[in-house]
């Protein structure tokens, strides 16, 4: 086909239709947006190619084209989502673009000229039908826009006062408490993308439990009573800012434990204050980044992150921790960096050397990159055990 | 009767299907022409120079829209993907036989024989309310199609008794020379190798290799928007240009050239030689002047011409003829000047269609 440049831009809009089409199924299906902001990318990308590029280059476009051009499509689409900070499940993303491209050979091949019959003479140019889809487009983003509108999450608002739990959000939503706002007996987190502000949780088995879902904020929540941990993420996402877990009185609980998460990206613990516990902050098998928080007054480690975890432990206070301050152990690999250990105590009283209060232990063939952390007012400051390897940076 | 088309070949045939698609009934639509069967002229030529193969793709065909293609028939029939991946390449070529069903299926769909009228129709006049044709009518809405003017004979050969054209049947001597360089050349250069001859190509130029007739973007309006707006004498001399002599580059020609060159009995040369039989592949008369219908149409209607070109309006109608009530359109060799590749298959559809949308908008109908 030797394409017009009126005649490419109208087919390619109307080949977008149908993929408009799925995306928007596919976000509301999934109350994600990603489908419809990848849609943009290649409304846009596809525009500036065919001015820039195509139209210059090609003065005839045979079948074959197709397939390098859509590779090329396709692979600038998975850049721009990734500059543009689009979150899309890369499987899904290409599963929707190849969807696209076959409907735009479909149409293009048998479709557009079956109902225009000069579609190929006139360079794919299709008339009333090319300007009725450039207007269909041009509503259907609208449309995506109202849709992106009425998928925002509701807001709960929990009124000052304590609420009976336990509480389990079964939905996507944002539970924001007002001043004074508590739920005794924990909450439970049963669905990907909640949001709580705002809230305190008394007493509960863990403080907030998030087993098996994702994008989950905890922004400014308080926990303290838990029977278990305080706050207890297992398969899952989180973003936890600026919380507080009291966990004075219960020797055997985590204050916040996120274990078994490798496989679903980074989570993140930030300026919180956890006091008591077993493990002030611990990870297992997850890659999480620990930072600006003050931990205190736990019973085995201020910070642990261990059992094959990766992430960093970055501008942390630890105080009075009893046998280690932070640990990076069991297979692990940790930067630790910017710390601030204090007062580590020994616990090894009953012969155990790695309880000899370190401000910062590398265990079992953890590894370990340290730089800028104070660690002088400790028991001792750095243990390094079992075939671990721990390197300063300056 | 509204609406007639002059010509019962493959261009009449193809705006018959158009029409039909359209939404006119047969009996909306009068044929007239000498033969019932529209391939009958192509099918006699073909065969003349033993064509096993069409130059144009797979959708070179009688349809109105290009979808589906002859590729999918050819799926189809030999029950292989390969005619599929082929046309994705640009490398499907149907047969002949293959062609040569689809329009006999076409023929017997759309109910062409029962729109024919056995009839030369010799001359078209405007009147009042349309157009009639041999003082038959009025039609508001007539499309002429009537083919090549005839065959191109070099005037130093029309009487020479060892001359035959190559569109008309014939054998091969043991020395033959060919006269063009276009691909009815081509293919007897081939034929006459196949059938044993020594043979010897005379041609006034070396042949452009081109997958097709034309370029391609000639094909859509890419490249046609900038040829209607060249002025007359540039567009007269573009279409000479672009309408030289030519066959598709690629091994089926080169590789038996190449070997008979080997072999001493393939070789290029000026002149005619003294060879027992000359062909003349030197395609058809070009220009209306050669088509008594269409003189006759310029004489009495005075209408514009250029280098043997009737003017036409670039979807192919006689504006000076033509306005909101009437049409008056050329398919066929004749249409080049809208459409330089007129006299091919995707031509003859271009003409159909824009003879439907004359049709369609006309506020008569």
């Amino acid at each position: 086909m030797s394409y017009t440049l009126r005649g490419r831009i109208e087919s390619r809009l109307a080949a977008l239709l149908p993929v408009l089409v799925a995306a928007l199924a596919i976000a509301l299906s999934e109350h994600r947006w990603w489908p419809l902001q990848a849609v943009g990318l290649m409304l846009g990308a596809g525009l500036v190619l065919d001015t820039q590029a195509y139209h210059r280059v090609l003065r005839y476009q045979p079948g074959w084209a197709a397939l390098p051009l859509g590779a090329l499509e396709l692979g600038l689409l998975v850049l721009l989502m990734h500059v543009t900070g689009v979150m899309a499940p890369l499987a899904q993303a290409i599963a929707l673009f190849a969807g696209g491209w076959l409907a735009a050979q479909l149409l293009g091949h048998a479709a557009f000229p079956l109902l225009r019959l000069g579609y190929a003479e006139e360079g794919g140019e299709l008339g009333r039908l090319g300007a009725a889809a450039a207007v269909l487009l041009g509503v259907g983003l609208a449309a995506s826009a109202s849709v992106a509108y009425a998928l925002r999450p509701p807001v709960v608002h929990l009124a000052a006062g304590v609420h009976q739990g336990p509480l389990v959000i079964t939905r996507r939503e944002v539970l924001s408490g007002e001043p004074g706002a508590i739920v005794r007996g924990g909450i439970v987190v049963r669905a990907n993308g909640v949001t709580i502000r705002n809230v305190s949780v008394v007493g509960g088995e863990n403080g907030i439990s998030i087993e098996g879902y994702r994008n989950t904020v905890l922004d400014h929540v308080s926990v303290s009573g838990a029977k278990l941990d305080g706050i207890h993420v297992r398969l899952g996402g989180v973003m936890i800012k600026d919380c507080s877990v009291d966990m004075l009185g219960n020797p055997l609980g985590q204050g916040i434990d996120i274990s078994y998460n490798i496989g679903v990206g980074m989570s993140m613990v930030d300026g919180c204050n956890v006091v008591g516990g077993m493990n002030g902050i611990v990870t297992h098998s997850s890659m999480t980044e620990i930072a600006r928080n003050h931990v205190s007054r736990t019973q085995i480690a201020g910070i642990s992150m261990t059992e094959m975890s990766m992430g960093k432990i970055q501008s942390n206070e630890v105080r009075d921790a009893l046998g280690v301050g932070i640990n990076c152990g069991d297979r692990s690999m940790c930067e630790i960096r910017k710390n601030v250990v204090i007062g580590t105590r020994s616990d090894a009283a009953g012969g155990n050397k790695t309880r000899a209060g370190f401000g910062v232990e590398v265990l079992f063939g953890a590894e370990a990159e340290l730089s800028g952390n104070d660690l002088t007012r400790n028991a001792a400051t750095l243990g390094v055990f079992q075939s671990s390897l721990a390197r300063r940076e300056r | 009767m509204g609406v007639a088309i002059v010509g019962s070949g493959l261009a009449g045939f193809t705006a018959y299907q158009a029409l039909r698609r359209g939404g006119l009934e047969q009996g909306e639509i009068a044929v007239f022409g000498t033969e019932a069967d529209p391939a009958a002229t192509w099918r006699v030529r073909a065969a003349a120079i033993r064509q096993r193969e069409m130059r144009s793709e797979s959708d070179g065909h009688t349809r109105p829209a290009t979808f589906p293609g002859l590729a999918f028939s050819s799926v189809r029939r030999r029950r292989s993907l390969r005619p599929l991946v082929e046309s994705v390449c640009d490398r499907y070529h149907p047969t002949v036989d293959e062609f040569l069903a689809h329009v006999e299926e076409r023929r017997e769909r759309s109910g062409w024989d029962q729109s024919v009228r056995a009839r030369r129709v010799e001359r078209v006049e405007a009147v009042d309310g349309g157009l009639e044709l041999d003082g038959e009518g009025p039609f508001a809405h007539v499309l002429v199609a009537p083919g090549h003017p005839g065959l191109a004979w070099p005037e130093e050969l029309r009487i020479d008794p060892r001359a035959v054209h190559a569109y008309e049947p014939h054998g091969y001597a043991s020395s033959v020379t060919v006269v063009g360089a276009g691909l009815a050349a081509a293919t007897e250069w081939l034929n006459a190798l196949a059938a044993g001859a020594e043979v010897v190509s005379v041609r006034r130029r070396e042949p452009r290799r081109a997958p097709l007739n034309v370029p391609r973007e000639y094909f859509s309006q890419r490249g046609l928007a900038s040829f209607h707006r060249l002025a007359p004498g540039e567009r007269a001399a573009r279409l000479r240009d672009l309408l030289g002599a030519s066959y598709p580059a690629g091994r089926r020609f080169d590789e038996p050239l190449e070997r008979a060159a080997r072999e001493g009995r393939f070789r290029v040369e000026q002149s005619v030689n003294g060879s027992e039989q000359v062909i003349c592949a030197t395609g058809f008369r070009r220009g209306f002047a050669h088509d008594p219908l269409l003189a006759r149409l310029v004489t009495e209607h005075g209408l514009e011409t250029v280098d043997g070109w009737i003017v036409l309006a670039p979807d192919g109608a006689v504006a000076a003829l033509s306005d909101a009530t009437r049409t008056l359109a050329l398919a066929g060799a004749p249409a080049q000047w809208a459409f330089p590749a007129a006299d091919t298959l995707a031509g003859a559809r271009y003409a159909a269609h824009g003879f439907l949308r004359r049709i369609a908008s006309c506020r008569t109908r």
